[in-house]
Protein backbone atom coordinates (compact mmCIF):
# COMPACT_ATOMS: atom_id res chain seq x y z
CA UNK A 1 0.00 0.00 0.00
CA UNK A 2 2.91 2.69 0.76
CA UNK A 3 4.56 1.31 -2.09
CA UNK A 4 0.85 2.41 -4.18
CA UNK A 5 1.05 5.71 -2.73
CA UNK A 6 4.57 6.50 -3.65
CA UNK A 7 3.77 5.47 -7.03
CA UNK A 8 1.38 7.89 -7.18
CA UNK A 9 2.37 10.91 -5.46
CA UNK A 10 5.57 10.67 -8.04
CA UNK A 11 4.53 9.46 -11.08
CA UNK A 12 7.51 10.93 -13.08
CA UNK A 13 10.19 9.25 -10.98
CA UNK A 14 8.48 5.98 -11.19
CA UNK A 15 8.22 6.42 -15.22
CA UNK A 16 11.82 7.77 -15.06
CA UNK A 17 12.85 4.38 -12.46
CA UNK A 18 11.66 1.85 -14.84
CA UNK A 19 12.84 3.22 -18.01
CA UNK A 20 16.47 3.23 -16.15
CA UNK A 21 16.17 -0.23 -15.23
CA UNK A 22 14.81 -1.25 -19.12
CA UNK A 23 17.78 0.61 -20.17
CA UNK A 24 20.23 -1.49 -17.91
CA UNK A 25 19.00 -4.61 -19.70
CA UNK A 26 18.71 -3.24 -23.36
CA UNK A 27 21.94 -1.49 -23.20
CA UNK A 28 25.01 -1.35 -20.10
CA UNK A 29 26.83 1.58 -22.11
CA UNK A 30 23.66 3.87 -21.96
CA UNK A 31 22.59 2.85 -18.56
CA UNK A 32 26.49 3.99 -17.66
CA UNK A 33 26.82 7.08 -19.54
CA UNK A 34 23.51 7.87 -17.87
CA UNK A 35 24.26 7.44 -14.88
CA UNK A 36 27.51 9.54 -15.07
CA UNK A 37 25.35 12.70 -16.44
CA UNK A 38 22.77 11.86 -14.02
CA UNK A 39 25.63 12.21 -10.99
CA UNK A 40 26.33 15.16 -12.51
CA UNK A 41 23.02 17.10 -13.01
CA UNK A 42 22.42 15.58 -8.64
CA UNK A 43 25.63 17.43 -8.08
CA UNK A 44 24.49 20.67 -9.12
CA UNK A 45 20.92 20.19 -7.42
CA UNK A 46 22.30 19.78 -4.06
CA UNK A 47 25.20 22.34 -4.54
CA UNK A 48 22.22 24.97 -5.09
CA UNK A 49 18.88 24.21 -4.37
CA UNK A 50 19.13 24.14 -0.44
CA UNK A 51 20.97 27.58 -0.55
CA UNK A 52 18.04 29.01 -3.14
CA UNK A 53 15.11 27.39 -1.19
CA UNK A 54 16.35 29.52 2.39
CA UNK A 55 16.97 32.64 -0.06
CA UNK A 56 13.64 32.60 -1.33
CA UNK A 57 12.12 32.02 2.84
CA UNK A 58 14.44 34.93 3.93
CA UNK A 59 12.94 36.80 0.58
CA UNK A 60 9.18 35.67 1.61
CA UNK A 61 9.78 36.25 5.60
CA UNK A 62 11.66 39.37 6.36
CA UNK A 63 11.68 41.95 2.91
CA UNK A 64 8.70 44.13 3.66
CA UNK A 65 6.63 44.07 0.58
CA UNK A 66 6.70 48.04 0.08
CA UNK A 67 10.37 47.48 -0.56
CA UNK A 68 10.32 44.93 -3.47
CA UNK A 69 6.87 46.62 -5.07
CA UNK A 70 9.07 49.98 -5.20
CA UNK A 71 12.03 48.32 -6.53
CA UNK A 72 10.98 45.33 -8.84
CA UNK A 73 6.74 46.82 -9.07
CA UNK A 74 5.19 48.06 -11.89
CA UNK A 75 6.17 51.81 -10.96
CA UNK A 76 9.18 50.13 -10.64
CA UNK A 77 10.62 51.71 -14.36
CA UNK A 78 13.93 51.08 -16.27
CA UNK A 79 15.83 50.92 -13.04
CA UNK A 80 13.57 47.71 -11.88
CA UNK A 81 14.28 46.04 -14.97
CA UNK A 82 17.92 46.68 -14.54
CA UNK A 83 18.08 45.37 -10.99
CA UNK A 84 16.51 42.33 -12.33
CA UNK A 85 18.73 41.68 -14.59
CA UNK A 86 21.53 42.06 -12.36
CA UNK A 87 20.51 40.04 -9.82
CA UNK A 88 19.65 37.52 -12.37
CA UNK A 89 23.30 37.05 -13.64
CA UNK A 90 24.95 37.30 -10.44
CA UNK A 91 22.91 34.30 -9.88
CA UNK A 92 24.16 30.73 -10.24
CA UNK A 93 22.61 27.84 -11.38
CA UNK A 94 19.83 26.66 -13.64
CA UNK A 95 17.18 27.53 -14.92
CA UNK A 96 15.19 25.78 -12.72
CA UNK A 97 16.91 27.39 -9.55
CA UNK A 98 15.24 31.11 -10.46
CA UNK A 99 11.55 29.60 -10.08
CA UNK A 100 12.04 30.10 -6.24
CA UNK A 101 13.54 33.03 -5.61
CA UNK A 102 11.53 35.25 -8.73
CA UNK A 103 8.03 33.18 -7.12
CA UNK A 104 8.98 34.70 -3.92
CA UNK A 105 9.05 38.32 -5.48
CA UNK A 106 6.02 38.40 -7.37
CA UNK A 107 4.32 37.78 -3.98
CA UNK A 108 5.72 40.42 -2.83
CA UNK A 109 4.57 42.86 -5.99
CA UNK A 110 7.06 42.24 -8.59
CA UNK A 111 6.28 43.00 -11.97
CA UNK A 112 5.50 40.29 -14.38
CA UNK A 113 7.93 41.70 -16.78
CA UNK A 114 10.68 41.90 -13.79
CA UNK A 115 9.67 38.61 -12.93
CA UNK A 116 10.75 37.22 -16.26
CA UNK A 117 13.79 39.40 -16.66
CA UNK A 118 15.14 37.87 -13.45
CA UNK A 119 14.70 34.05 -14.87
CA UNK A 120 15.81 34.97 -18.54
CA UNK A 121 18.99 36.53 -16.84
CA UNK A 122 19.50 33.97 -14.54
CA UNK A 123 19.57 30.91 -17.35
CA UNK A 124 21.20 33.28 -19.82
CA UNK A 125 23.77 35.67 -18.32
CA UNK A 126 26.08 34.59 -16.60
CA UNK A 127 29.57 36.09 -16.22
CA UNK A 128 31.02 33.30 -15.26
CA UNK A 129 29.80 31.56 -18.48
CA UNK A 130 30.88 33.64 -20.55
CA UNK A 131 34.66 33.61 -20.06
CA UNK A 132 33.91 29.66 -20.68
CA UNK A 133 32.23 30.41 -23.78
CA UNK A 134 34.44 32.66 -24.97
CA UNK A 135 37.62 30.34 -24.45
CA UNK A 136 35.41 27.94 -26.56
CA UNK A 137 33.94 29.98 -28.91
CA UNK A 138 36.21 33.12 -29.14
CA UNK A 139 35.20 36.27 -27.73
CA UNK A 140 33.84 38.29 -30.63
CA UNK A 141 31.12 35.57 -30.70
CA UNK A 142 30.29 35.58 -26.62
CA UNK A 143 30.42 39.19 -26.60
CA UNK A 144 28.32 39.94 -29.95
CA UNK A 145 26.06 37.08 -28.09
CA UNK A 146 25.67 38.66 -25.10
CA UNK A 147 25.29 42.40 -26.53
CA UNK A 148 22.53 40.77 -28.31
CA UNK A 149 20.37 38.48 -25.72
CA UNK A 150 20.77 42.02 -22.96
CA UNK A 151 18.85 44.39 -25.06
CA UNK A 152 16.27 41.62 -25.83
CA UNK A 153 15.85 40.75 -22.23
CA UNK A 154 15.52 43.85 -21.02
CA UNK A 155 13.79 45.87 -23.94
CA UNK A 156 12.04 42.76 -25.56
CA UNK A 157 10.84 39.81 -23.46
CA UNK A 158 10.76 41.26 -20.18
CA UNK A 159 8.45 44.16 -21.34
CA UNK A 160 6.09 41.71 -23.75
CA UNK A 161 5.70 39.29 -21.25
CA UNK A 162 4.03 42.61 -19.20
CA UNK A 163 1.91 43.20 -21.78
CA UNK A 164 0.99 39.71 -22.81
CA UNK A 165 0.40 38.11 -19.64
CA UNK A 166 -1.82 39.65 -16.58
CA UNK A 167 -2.04 38.87 -13.27
CA UNK A 168 -5.29 36.61 -13.11
CA UNK A 169 -2.90 34.34 -15.07
CA UNK A 170 -0.52 33.46 -12.76
CA UNK A 171 -0.37 31.03 -9.79
CA UNK A 172 -1.31 32.94 -6.69
CA UNK A 173 -0.04 32.72 -3.07
CA UNK A 174 -1.81 30.31 -1.13
CA UNK A 175 -2.82 32.00 1.93
CA UNK A 176 -4.25 29.51 4.19
CA UNK A 177 -6.44 31.87 6.26
CA UNK A 178 -7.08 30.27 9.57
CA UNK A 179 -10.27 30.18 10.49
CA UNK A 180 -12.11 32.13 13.35
CA UNK A 181 -12.85 30.87 16.32
CA UNK A 182 -11.15 27.21 14.98
CA UNK A 183 -8.02 25.93 17.60
CA UNK A 184 -5.25 27.74 15.82
CA UNK A 185 -7.10 30.51 15.56
CA UNK A 186 -6.68 30.87 19.72
CA UNK A 187 -3.60 29.22 19.55
CA UNK A 188 -2.33 32.36 17.73
CA UNK A 189 -3.73 34.30 20.17
CA UNK A 190 -2.36 32.63 22.95
CA UNK A 191 0.92 33.68 24.22
CA UNK A 192 2.11 29.94 24.01
CA UNK A 193 3.89 30.21 27.65
CA UNK A 194 2.45 26.80 28.53
CA UNK A 195 2.26 28.13 31.96
CA UNK A 196 -0.76 26.46 33.45
CA UNK A 197 -2.41 29.51 34.75
CA UNK A 198 -5.57 29.02 32.86
CA UNK A 199 -6.00 25.60 34.50
CA UNK A 200 -5.23 23.31 31.80
CA UNK A 201 -1.70 21.80 31.07
CA UNK A 202 -1.01 23.44 28.37
CA UNK A 203 -1.77 26.50 25.74
CA UNK A 204 -2.95 23.76 22.69
CA UNK A 205 -5.37 22.24 25.70
CA UNK A 206 -6.49 25.50 26.45
CA UNK A 207 -6.92 26.64 22.75
CA UNK A 208 -9.09 23.29 22.06
CA UNK A 209 -11.72 23.82 24.89
CA UNK A 210 -11.98 27.64 23.69
CA UNK A 211 -12.46 26.92 19.97
CA UNK A 212 -15.57 23.99 21.26
CA UNK A 213 -16.64 27.09 23.38
CA UNK A 214 -16.20 25.43 26.66
CA UNK A 215 -14.67 28.26 28.45
CA UNK A 216 -13.74 32.12 28.38
CA UNK A 217 -10.37 33.71 26.90
CA UNK A 218 -10.06 35.53 30.20
CA UNK A 219 -9.04 32.70 31.78
CA UNK A 220 -5.81 33.56 30.14
CA UNK A 221 -3.62 36.05 31.99
CA UNK A 222 -1.27 37.03 30.06
CA UNK A 223 -4.56 37.75 27.31
CA UNK A 224 -5.80 40.00 30.02
CA UNK A 225 -2.88 41.65 30.38
CA UNK A 226 -2.30 42.10 26.69
CA UNK A 227 -5.65 42.79 24.91
CA UNK A 228 -7.49 44.34 27.50
CA UNK A 229 -4.95 46.94 29.33
CA UNK A 230 -7.74 48.82 31.09
CA UNK A 231 -10.56 45.82 31.72
CA UNK A 232 -7.88 44.09 33.70
CA UNK A 233 -7.36 46.95 36.38
CA UNK A 234 -11.14 46.69 37.30
CA UNK A 235 -11.75 42.74 38.12
CA UNK A 236 -8.07 42.90 40.55
CA UNK A 237 -9.54 45.99 42.19
CA UNK A 238 -12.80 44.66 42.68
CA UNK A 239 -10.91 41.13 43.89
CA UNK A 240 -9.45 43.37 46.58
CA UNK B 1 32.22 30.55 -8.05
CA UNK B 2 29.13 31.91 -7.99
CA UNK B 3 27.61 28.68 -6.25
CA UNK B 4 29.96 29.63 -3.47
CA UNK B 5 28.50 33.08 -3.25
CA UNK B 6 25.10 32.02 -3.45
CA UNK B 7 25.85 29.37 -0.50
CA UNK B 8 27.65 31.87 1.53
CA UNK B 9 25.18 34.69 1.01
CA UNK B 10 21.80 32.34 2.08
CA UNK B 11 24.17 30.54 5.27
CA UNK B 12 24.86 34.09 6.23
CA UNK B 13 21.70 35.94 6.19
CA UNK B 14 19.89 32.76 7.63
CA UNK B 15 22.88 33.60 10.68
CA UNK B 16 21.87 36.95 10.62
CA UNK B 17 18.09 35.97 10.37
CA UNK B 18 18.68 33.74 14.12
CA UNK B 19 20.51 36.40 15.39
CA UNK B 20 17.60 38.86 14.93
CA UNK B 21 14.55 36.84 15.22
CA UNK B 22 14.22 33.17 16.82
CA UNK B 23 10.62 33.05 15.62
CA UNK B 24 10.55 33.95 12.30
CA UNK B 25 13.83 32.20 11.17
CA UNK B 26 11.81 28.72 12.42
CA UNK B 27 9.02 30.21 9.64
CA UNK B 28 11.75 30.73 7.46
CA UNK B 29 13.12 27.31 7.90
CA UNK B 30 9.32 25.57 7.47
CA UNK B 31 8.66 27.55 4.23
CA UNK B 32 12.25 26.42 2.94
CA UNK B 33 12.13 22.66 3.74
CA UNK B 34 8.42 22.79 2.66
CA UNK B 35 9.35 24.23 -0.87
CA UNK B 36 12.89 22.03 -1.20
CA UNK B 37 10.73 18.40 -0.02
CA UNK B 38 7.99 19.38 -2.65
CA UNK B 39 10.13 20.25 -5.37
CA UNK B 40 13.01 17.51 -4.99
CA UNK B 41 11.29 14.28 -6.34
CA UNK B 42 9.94 16.18 -9.52
CA UNK B 43 13.17 17.40 -10.23
CA UNK B 44 15.50 14.27 -9.72
CA UNK B 45 13.25 12.68 -11.87
CA UNK B 46 13.35 15.58 -14.77
CA UNK B 47 17.02 15.47 -14.33
CA UNK B 48 17.75 11.72 -14.43
CA UNK B 49 14.78 11.48 -17.38
CA UNK B 50 17.46 14.37 -19.22
CA UNK B 51 20.58 12.54 -18.45
CA UNK B 52 18.64 9.26 -19.97
CA UNK B 53 18.01 10.70 -23.01
CA UNK B 54 20.75 12.91 -23.68
CA UNK B 55 22.71 9.25 -23.14
CA UNK B 56 20.99 7.48 -25.74
CA UNK B 57 21.10 10.90 -28.34
CA UNK B 58 25.23 10.49 -28.61
CA UNK B 59 26.66 13.73 -29.40
CA UNK B 60 27.28 12.62 -32.85
CA UNK B 61 23.81 12.73 -33.47
CA UNK B 62 23.19 16.55 -32.46
CA UNK B 63 26.43 17.46 -34.28
CA UNK B 64 24.73 15.83 -37.42
CA UNK B 65 21.25 17.96 -36.87
CA UNK B 66 23.46 20.91 -36.07
CA UNK B 67 25.81 20.52 -39.28
CA UNK B 68 23.20 20.26 -42.06
CA UNK B 69 24.25 22.34 -45.31
CA UNK B 70 20.69 24.12 -45.07
CA UNK B 71 21.21 27.33 -42.70
CA UNK B 72 18.01 27.67 -41.98
CA UNK B 73 17.14 24.27 -41.11
CA UNK B 74 20.04 23.66 -39.17
CA UNK B 75 19.21 26.76 -36.89
CA UNK B 76 16.06 25.86 -36.17
CA UNK B 77 17.55 22.60 -35.57
CA UNK B 78 19.62 24.03 -33.48
CA UNK B 79 17.01 26.01 -31.50
CA UNK B 80 15.05 23.20 -31.29
CA UNK B 81 17.39 20.70 -30.14
CA UNK B 82 18.60 23.41 -27.37
CA UNK B 83 15.08 23.81 -26.43
CA UNK B 84 14.14 19.97 -25.48
CA UNK B 85 17.64 19.17 -23.81
CA UNK B 86 19.68 20.70 -20.84
CA UNK B 87 23.06 20.09 -22.09
CA UNK B 88 25.83 20.77 -18.85
CA UNK B 89 28.41 23.95 -20.21
CA UNK B 90 30.83 21.00 -20.30
CA UNK B 91 29.78 19.44 -23.23
CA UNK B 92 27.54 21.97 -24.61
CA UNK B 93 30.75 24.77 -25.62
CA UNK B 94 33.35 21.51 -26.68
CA UNK B 95 30.13 20.20 -29.10
CA UNK B 96 29.57 24.07 -30.05
CA UNK B 97 33.35 24.71 -30.24
CA UNK B 98 34.55 21.24 -32.52
CA UNK B 99 31.15 22.14 -34.49
CA UNK B 100 32.33 26.05 -35.36
CA UNK B 101 35.73 23.96 -36.49
CA UNK B 102 34.24 21.65 -38.82
CA UNK B 103 32.79 24.35 -40.47
CA UNK B 104 29.05 24.12 -39.39
CA UNK B 105 26.92 27.01 -39.34
CA UNK B 106 27.39 29.45 -36.97
CA UNK B 107 23.44 30.74 -36.86
CA UNK B 108 23.11 27.36 -35.51
CA UNK B 109 25.41 26.98 -32.57
CA UNK B 110 24.22 30.70 -31.36
CA UNK B 111 20.47 29.45 -31.48
CA UNK B 112 21.23 26.10 -29.77
CA UNK B 113 23.56 27.80 -26.94
CA UNK B 114 20.64 30.39 -26.35
CA UNK B 115 18.13 28.13 -26.63
CA UNK B 116 19.94 25.78 -24.13
CA UNK B 117 19.92 27.97 -21.18
CA UNK B 118 16.44 30.33 -21.76
CA UNK B 119 14.14 28.12 -22.58
CA UNK B 120 13.28 25.22 -20.71
CA UNK B 121 11.29 22.13 -22.09
CA UNK B 122 12.28 19.36 -19.33
CA UNK B 123 11.77 22.60 -16.32
CA UNK B 124 8.30 23.32 -17.76
CA UNK B 125 6.51 21.40 -15.36
CA UNK B 126 8.04 23.24 -12.37
CA UNK B 127 7.70 26.85 -13.90
CA UNK B 128 3.90 26.16 -14.53
CA UNK B 129 3.46 25.01 -10.88
CA UNK B 130 5.80 28.33 -10.31
CA UNK B 131 3.65 30.67 -12.28
CA UNK B 132 0.80 29.34 -14.17
CA UNK B 133 0.72 27.93 -17.38
CA UNK B 134 0.25 31.26 -19.58
CA UNK B 135 3.18 32.35 -18.33
CA UNK B 136 5.28 29.51 -18.30
CA UNK B 137 4.34 28.96 -22.73
CA UNK B 138 4.06 32.70 -23.52
CA UNK B 139 7.67 33.36 -21.94
CA UNK B 140 9.32 30.01 -23.09
CA UNK B 141 7.93 30.49 -26.74
CA UNK B 142 8.99 33.86 -27.12
CA UNK B 143 12.01 33.00 -25.41
CA UNK B 144 12.42 30.58 -28.54
CA UNK B 145 11.60 33.39 -31.11
CA UNK B 146 13.99 35.67 -29.43
CA UNK B 147 16.87 32.97 -29.94
CA UNK B 148 16.42 32.33 -32.77
CA UNK B 149 16.33 36.63 -33.58
CA UNK B 150 19.53 36.49 -32.02
CA UNK B 151 20.99 33.76 -33.78
CA UNK B 152 20.35 35.10 -37.06
CA UNK B 153 21.43 39.05 -35.74
CA UNK B 154 24.55 37.59 -34.99
CA UNK B 155 24.91 35.55 -38.70
CA UNK B 156 25.01 38.90 -39.88
CA UNK B 157 27.00 40.47 -37.75
CA UNK B 158 29.77 38.03 -37.48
Amino acid sequence: MKLKKFVKDNKLLTITFVLYVATFFYNRGIFISSLEMAKYFFIQLIEIMPAVMIISALISVWVPQEVIIKHFGKASGFKGRLLSLLIGSFSAGPIYAAFPVAQSLYFKGASIANVTIIISAWAVIKWVMFMVESSFLGLAFASVRYALTIPAILFVLGPLMGKLVHDEDMVHEEKHEVEIGSVEYYLNLLPNKNCGACGHKNCANFAKLLSEGKVSMDKCIFFKKGEEEEEKEVPVLEER
Amino acid sequence: MNTIILIALAAFFLIWSVIKDRKKTKRVWKIARGTFLSMISELVAIMALVALVLAYTPPSTIKYLLGNTNSFLSSVYGALIGTVTIIPAFIAFPLAKSLYHSGANLVAIAAFITTLTMVGFATMPIEIRHFGKKFTLYRNFLSFLLALVIAFGMGMIL
